[in-house]
């Protein structure tokens, strides 16, 4: 009998014990979890908003442990890993492995304000437990004001969760714009409209640098770099995130801001993979799930290589307002030719370098806007089509070709 | 698995198989493509004939891919690549409307419904026993159903 250990049951360690089981039928497959829910992060706001309920967040089938003949240990947290007796020490007991995969995920920072990190009112947007601590704070202190830190995704998803609840908001970016990994100005401006109507206020370019605190160790004023105060009755940091990687400090694995992995996802010790954020490969769901799927082959001995470095996409849906963006937002230098196309309903923008798609935003209707990922990752050479049409005239159809089983291929203009 | 194959020399452009696919997906309880309202945002084809470069029709059709680059990215669980039937399947109540498989299919084929909500993609007419609704109407046979 061969023994499987998964660290962590979010989009990649769920992906790889699904393929885990589909290759080896009959080894054992054990799951060890914080988390006493398996749940999609990207639909945490839901529940804030009071949208979905914890069963909604699933992104698997509610039989999936059974089905899959998977042991869940859930809601305990990973002690350490022992790579030289093989391993995974928990709070109360440990499980022995020949493969591990750790795809413990990221966990959130909060910045070094001033009582950000002592106070008893700052909240992170990570995980289901943080999704519930907000909603308690909302409902049992009637919040009436809440204070952001950062206006990326999260921010964002957090701020409209609150304001559907008729929570005011004031979020505070960094950056001279919202959403700055995803957006340029005329995209940001077209979101922070949309934000602003519906009652948030935005602080940009601007960071906290002070707060204030009540005898009972909460933050009840922010205070931004420019001397403002603004009230607030809690606080959430939605600043970045970092790999969860403290529990192997012990375990000789090689890591530096992240646990390092090779190509085929492996990490310095032979027997242990890695999937997902606690990576640093990539911080999106898609790419966690392919990299759970393929850590899993590796470790059931069908080496495949993990490829895809090309993380810089998102797509994003606020107010029914949809945006995909990809690779450069702005143009790098002067060589690149810069094409957009604005209306009452859309923006679009594309960036060329050399014939090579380097960027891409649209806003508005994205329905089959999925080769511009594909052109920007493999590099395709578009100039011979932009002799001929108009660059948002471009699509699939101009790259059409099927194998000899039916599936789409790329082929060469046609 | 069932895939609907496709003869893109065959295709004359028609687009029956639109019109059957609207009809076949309708909620308003008609039937018969005569009586479609094209006037509603919700007559929408999941497939597509578009115009090849050098003349001739491409058509576009869900393959339900081996790989599906949509299921795989979708984070609610609402496409689903079905076991049994290879098909990918779409659970609506379950889609949180992030849109990721759209960037991600590189064929770009599903669509996004009028009020930004949901996902418009081939459910291969939920593998009813007379076969897709498309198929039956492509007077040329440029698309029929093959095991693969």
């Amino acid at each position: 009998m061969e023994y499987y250990v998964i660290i962590g049951c979010g989009a990649a360690g769920m992906a790889a014990a699904e393929r885990l089981r589909r290759l080896k039928p009959d080894a054992s497959i054990v799951m060890v979890s914080k988390d006493e829910h398996s749940h999609s992060r990207c639909m945490l706001h839901k529940y804030l908003g009071g949208e979905r309920d914890v069963e909604g967040l699933a992104f698997t089938d509610e039989d999936f442990f059974e089905k899959n003949h998977i042991y869940w240990s859930r809601g305990q947290a990973v002690k350490r890993v022992d790579t030289a007796a093989k391993k995974v020490i928990l709070e109360d007991g440990e499980l022995v492995y020949d493969k591990l995969l750790i795809a413990s995920g990221a966990v959130y920072s909060v910045p070094p304000i001033p009582n950000f990190r002592t106070a008893d009112n700052v909240y992170g947007f990570r995980d289901l437990s943080d999704a519930v601590k907000i909603r308690k704070a909302v409902e049992e202190k009637n919040a009436k004001h809440v204070f952001i830190v950062g206006s990326g995704l999260v921010g964002l998803d957090v701020a409209y969760a609150l304001l559907e609840q008729g929570v005011k908001v004031t979020i505070a970016e960094m950056a001279d714009r919202i959403l700055p990994l995803q957006t340029d100005a005329t995209s940001a401006g077209a979101y922070q409209e949309l934000f602003e109507k519906a009652g948030a206020s935005f602080r940009l370019g601007i960071g906290a640098s002070d707060s204030k605190v009540n005898d009972k160790n909460e933050i009840t004023h922010v205070i931004l770099a420019n001397g403002e105060e603004i009230p607030c009755d809690f606080v959430v940091a939605a600043a970045g995130v970092r790999p969860c990687i403290d529990f192997l400090k012990d375990s000789g694995l090689e890591m530096e801001r992240s646990l390092k992995v090779n190509e085929y996802l492996r990490t310095s010790d032979p027997d242990v993979y890695a999937a997902g954020d606690v990576t640093g490969l990539s911080g999106i769901w898609p790419n966690a799930m392919d990299q759970g799927r393929k850590a899993a082959m590796n470790m059931a001995g069908m080496p495949v290589a993990y490829t895809d470095s090309f993380c810089i996409k998102n797509t994003i849906n606020f107010f029914g307002l949809a945006m995909l963006s990809a690779g450069d937002i702005e143009p790098k230098d002067d060589s690149c030719q810069v094409y957009t196309k604005e209306s009452r309903s859309e923006y679009k923008k594309a960036i060329v370098k050399d014939g090579i798609v380097t960027g891409i935003q649209l806003q508005g209707d994205i329905s089959g806007s999925g080769f511009w990922q594909h052109l920007i990752k493999n590099k395709i050479d578009i100039s011979g089509l932009l002799k001929e049409k108009n660059i948002f005239h471009i699509s699939y159809a101009d790259f059409y070709g099927l194998d000899s089983t039916g599936e789409y291929i790329y082929s060469g203009q046609c | 698995m069932k895939r609907i194959m496709i003869d893109a020399s065959k295709c004359d452009g028609c687009k029956n198989c639109a019109l059957a696919c609207m009809d076949s997906h309708r909620r308003d309880g008609k039937e018969g493509v005569e009586t479609l309202d094209f006037n509603s945002p919700m007559t929408v084809a999941r497939n597509e004939i578009v115009c090849g470069v050098n003349g001739g029709y491409l058509p576009m059709f869900c393959r339900h891919c081996t790989e599906p680059a949509c299921a795989n990215s979708c984070m609610s669980g609402a496409l689903q690549k079905d076991e049994e039937t290879g098909h990918v399947k779409y659970d609506e109540a379950k889609c949180g409307s992030c849109f990721m498989c759209v960037m991600n299919c590189p064929y770009g084929i599903p669509k996004i419904s009028e009020d930004r909500t949901k996902i418009i993609k081939c459910d291969f007419c939920n593998d009813r026993p007379e076969g897709p609704a498309c198929v039956l109407a492509c007077p040329k046979q440029a698309i029929y159903v093959e095991e693969v």
